[in-house]
C-alpha cells in the first residue's frame, strides 16, 4: 500500500465534498437574495451540513497531503491507520448527513450549549446523530494525529527533536554532532498532529458533555464552559486546515522555483509560536461574554496579533523570497499556490482587524466574519491544496496548461471569488448579521452579488477540473510510454 | 442598515496594499532571474526591520486600543442608570424608554439559550451589543446623544426564528 494512494483517497473525499458544499453554500446565498425560496427551517439545516462539511473537507484533503509527506520522511508509517482514520471521518460524515437530511437537524455546528435541546424543530434522535457523527469525526482526527505525532517524535528523538530546540539553542553543537533539523512539511506535521490531538479531546469531551445531557436532561452544562469549551475545539480545528495544507508552499514551491525552503532558526521560532497561538486565540469569539474572566479579552487580543507574525513575517515572507526572481513559469499549480498566499494575507487582515475588540463590538456575528473564513478558506486553504494537485499533475504528464485556461481559471476563481467575498465584507460592515435566513437590506441585494461571484467561482472551478482531468489523462499516457 | 465604517476602507487598503505588492514581487518574469542565495541575503536583512515592524505595530494596536475596551466601564460607574434585558427564544424584554446624555448600563441575561443584544441607531448603524447568556449577567454601558427609535437584534444564532427576533426603545 502507498502513501500516494493515501493521499489521493484523503485529497479526492475531501474535493468531492467541497464541491457538494459549494452548491448547497450557492443555494444559501441565493436564498438570501430572494432568488429562491428556501424555508428558514430548511436554510439552517443546509447551514449546519455546508459549515461542517466545508471544514472536514478542508482537513481531509489536507491531512491527506501532510500524511503522503511524512511518509516521505519516514516509511514506517503504517497506511493502514490512516485508512482506520479516514474510516471514522467517513462514518462521521454519514452520522452527520443523516441527522441533517431525514433529520433535519439545524443548530449549526458551533451548537452553542443549551441550543440543540431548547426549541429545537427536529427531532431527538437527529440531535443525536449529530453529535455523534461530529465524535467519529473527532475520533479520526485524533487517530491520524497520535499516529504521525509518535511516528515524528520517534524519528527526530522526542519534543526536543522535533521541535528543533538543541538547533535553534546551540547549532554548533548540532551541528558538530552531524545532526540535521526536520525539513520545513514536518514542522507542519508536528504543529498539526501536536495541537490537533489536543483539540479533538477537548472536541470530544465537550461532545462527550451535550452526549450525556442529550440522554439524561438533568445533567446540565455550564454555558460559559461549554462556550469556551465549543470554541477552542471548533476555532483551532478550523485555523489548523492552513497549516495543514501550508505544507504546499514548503514543497509544492520550491518543485515550481527549482530553489529550496531550508529550516532556518526564524523558521522553528515561527512554529512554536504558532503552537501555543493556535491554540488560545479562540478567546476572540468570547470578545462579546463579558461574564468572561476580563484577562482572557486581553490575552485574545494580543495572542490574535502575535499569531499573524509567523505567517507574514516567516512562512509566507519565506514563499515570496523563493519565488522572488527565480524565473518561475507560471501555471495552474504555481499560481494557486502563491494566490493561496495572498488570500492567507487578506483574510488574516480581516481577522486581525475583527479580533481588535472595540472594532469586535461593531463586527461580532456581522457578515464579517463569514467573509473572513471564506477568503481565508477559498482563496487560501483550497488553493493550496488544488496548487499541490496541479503541480504533481504538471510534473507527471510534462505539460502545462495553456495561457486561455489559466485566464479563464483566475477570472473564475479569483474574479468571482473577490465578488462573493466583498459581498460579506461590505454587508458585515453595515451591520448585517450573519446567520439570517432573511436578511435586513442591504443584505438581500449584496447576497445577489454574492450569488453571481460564485457561480463564476464554481465555472472556473469547472474549467480547473476538466483540465485536472486532460493533466492525470496525459500523465498516464506518459508513464505507459 | 447604516453605512459601511472605516474599518471597511482600512481592511481595502490593507489587501489593495498586499495584492499588488505580492504580485509585484512574484511576478518578476522578465526580468533576469537571480540565484537563490542573492535573494535571500538581501531577503533576510529586510526581515529583520519588518519582524520588529509587525511586533512594534501588534503591540502598539494592542495598548492603543486598551482604554476602548468596554469591560470595565459598566463597573467603573457608579451613577448610570441600570436597565434589565431578559432574551428568550424569539424576543426581548427590555425597556421601552431610555434616557438620552446619560450613561445606562443594560443587565442582559438570557432566559433559555445564547442570544445577542445588538443596538442599531435610528440611522441603521451597529451602536453596541453584548451577549445574553443563561445564568449569567452581562453589563454593558452605553451612552445615547441622539434621540429617536433604536432597533435590538439578536446576534447570536437562538434557532429557527433568530432573523425575526427583534425589539426596539425609545431614546429621549
Amino acid at each position: 500500500m502507498s502513501g500516494l494512494r493515501v493521499m489521493w483517497t484523503y485529497m479526492l473525499t475531501g474535493l468531492a465534498i467541497f464541491a457538494l458544499m459549494l452548491l448547497a453554500g450557492i443555494g444559501l446565498r441565493a436564498s438570501q437574495a430572494n432568488w429562491i425560496a428556501i424555508d428558514p427551517g430548511t436554510f439552517y439545516s443546509i447551514l449546519s451540513l455546508h459549515g461542517i462539511g466545508m471544514i472536514v473537507a478542508m482537513a481531509l484533503a489536507g491531512l491527506g497531503v501532510l500524511w503522503y509527506l511524512v511518509r516521505k520522511e519516514i516509511p514506517e508509517l503504517d497506511p493502514r491507520v490512516a485508512y482506520m482514520a479516514y474510516g471514522f471521518f467517513l462514518a462521521g460524515v454519514v452520522s452527520v448527513i443523516v441527522s441533517v437530511v431525514p433529520g433535519k437537524y439545524g443548530s449549526l455546528w458551533t451548537m452553542l450549549y443549551p441550543l440543540p435541546f431548547v426549541g429545537a424543530y427536529w427531532p431527538s434522535w437527529a440531535t443525536g446523530a449529530w453529535l455523534v457523527g461530529n465524535a467519529l469525526v473527532m475520533i479520526g482526527f485524533m487517530l491520524w494525529c497520535a499516529q504521525v505525532l509518535g511516528a515524528l517524535l520517534a524519528r527526530y528523538g522526542g519534543i526536543r527533536g522535533m521541535l528543533a530546540i538543541d538547533y535553534v539553542f546551540d547549532r554548533r553543537a548540532f551541528a558538530e554532532a552531524g545532526r540535521t533539523p526536520p525539513p520545513p512539511a514536518m514542522f507542519a506535521a508536528a504543529i498539526v498532529s501536536f495541537d490537533g490531538f489536543i483539540t479533538g479531546t477537548v472536541g470530544l469531551v465537550i461532545g462527550t458533555a451535550l452526549i450525556v445531557h442529550w440522554i439524561d436532561p438533568s445533567v446540565v452544562v455550564n454555558p460559559l464552559w461549554a462556550k469556551n469549551l465549543t470554541y477552542l475545539f471548533g476555532h483551532s480545528f478550523a485555523n489548523l486546515t492552513m497549516y495543514m495544507a501550508v505544507a504546499g508552499i514548503y514543497v509544492g514551491l520550491p518543485l515550481c522555483t527549482k530553489r529550496e525552503y531550508h529550516t532556518s532558526v526564524p523558521l522553528a521560532v515561527a512554529w512554536w509560536g504558532t503552537l501555543l497561538f493556535v491554540m488560545i486565540a479562540y478567546f476572540h469569539h468570547l470578545y462579546m461574554d463579558f461574564a468572561q474572566m476580563v484577562w482572557m479579552q486581553y490575552v485574545g487580543e494580543i495572542s490574535s496579533y502575535l499569531a499573524a507574525v509567523p505567517v507574514v513575517v516567516v512562512t509566507i515572507y519565506g514563499g515570496v523570497m523563493l519565488v522572488h526572481r527565480s524565473g518561475m513559469r507560471w501555471s495552474l499549480g504555481s499560481m494557486f499556490l502563491y494566490a493561496g498566499m495572498i488570500g492567507w494575507v487578506v483574510g488574516g487582515a480581516a481577522a486581525v482587524l475583527d479580533a481588535t475588540i472595540p472594532v469586535n463590538v461593531d463586527l461580532h456575528n456581522t457578515l464579517w466574519v463569514p467573509g473572513h473564513f471564506h477568503t481565508y478558506l477559498l482563496e487560501g486553504v483550497l488553493l493550496f491544496i488544488l496548487g499541490w494537485v496541479f503541480v504533481n499533475l504538471e510534473q507527471r504528464a510534462g505539460a502545462a496548461s495553456s495561457l486561455p485556461v489559466r485566464w479563464l481559471t483566475g477570472i473564475g476563481m479569483f474574479g468571482g471569488g473577490s465578488l462573493f467575498l466583498m459581498s460579506f465584507y461590505l454587508a458585515g460592515a453595515a451591520g448585517v448579521p450573519r446567520r439570517y435566513a432573511l436578511e435586513p437590506a442591504p443584505g438581500p441585494y449584496l447576497a445577489g452579488l454574492a450569488t453571481i461571484g460564485a457561480l463564476a467561482f464554481l465555472a472556473g472551478l469547472l474549467v480547473c477540473i476538466v483540465e485536472g482531468i486532460r493533466l492525470a489523462r496525459l500523465s498516464k499516457r506518459e508513464a505507459l510510454t | 442598515m447604516g453605512n459601511v465604517g472605516p474599518i471597511f476602507w482600512i481592511f481595502c487598503a490593507i489587501a489593495v496594499l498586499a495584492i499588488s505588492s505580492m504580485v509585484l514581487l512574484g511576478n518578476y518574469r522578465n526580468r533576469e532571474a537571480l540565484p537563490q542565495d542573492v535573494v535571500t541575503s538581501s531577503g533576510y536583512a529586510i526581515r529583520r526591520y519588518w519582524f520588529w515592524a509587525v511586533i512594534a505595530g501588534s503591540i502598539a494596536a494592542f495598548f492603543l486600543t486598551i482604554p476602548s475596551f468596554p469591560y470595565l466601564s459598566a463597573a467603573a460607574n457608579a451613577d448610570a442608570i441600570h436597565f434589565p434585558v431578559v432574551a428568550q427564544q424569539y424576543g426581548f424584554a427590555a425597556p421601552p424608554v431610555v434616557p438620552l446624555n446619560r450613561d445606562v448600563i443594560f443587565d442582559v441575561s438570557s432566559k433559555d439559550v445564547n442570544h445577542g443584544f445588538g443596538i442599531y441607531a435610528p440611522n441603521g448603524a451597529m451602536m453596541s451589543q453584548v451577549q445574553a447568556m443563561p445564568g449569567y449577567v452581562n453589563h454593558l454601558r452605553v451612552r445615547f446623544t441622539v434621540p429617536g427609535r433604536y432597533l435590538i437584534r439578536c446576534l447570536e444564532y437562538c434557532g429557527i426564528a433568530h432573523a425575526a427576533m427583534q425589539g426596539g426603545f425609545d431614546v429621549r
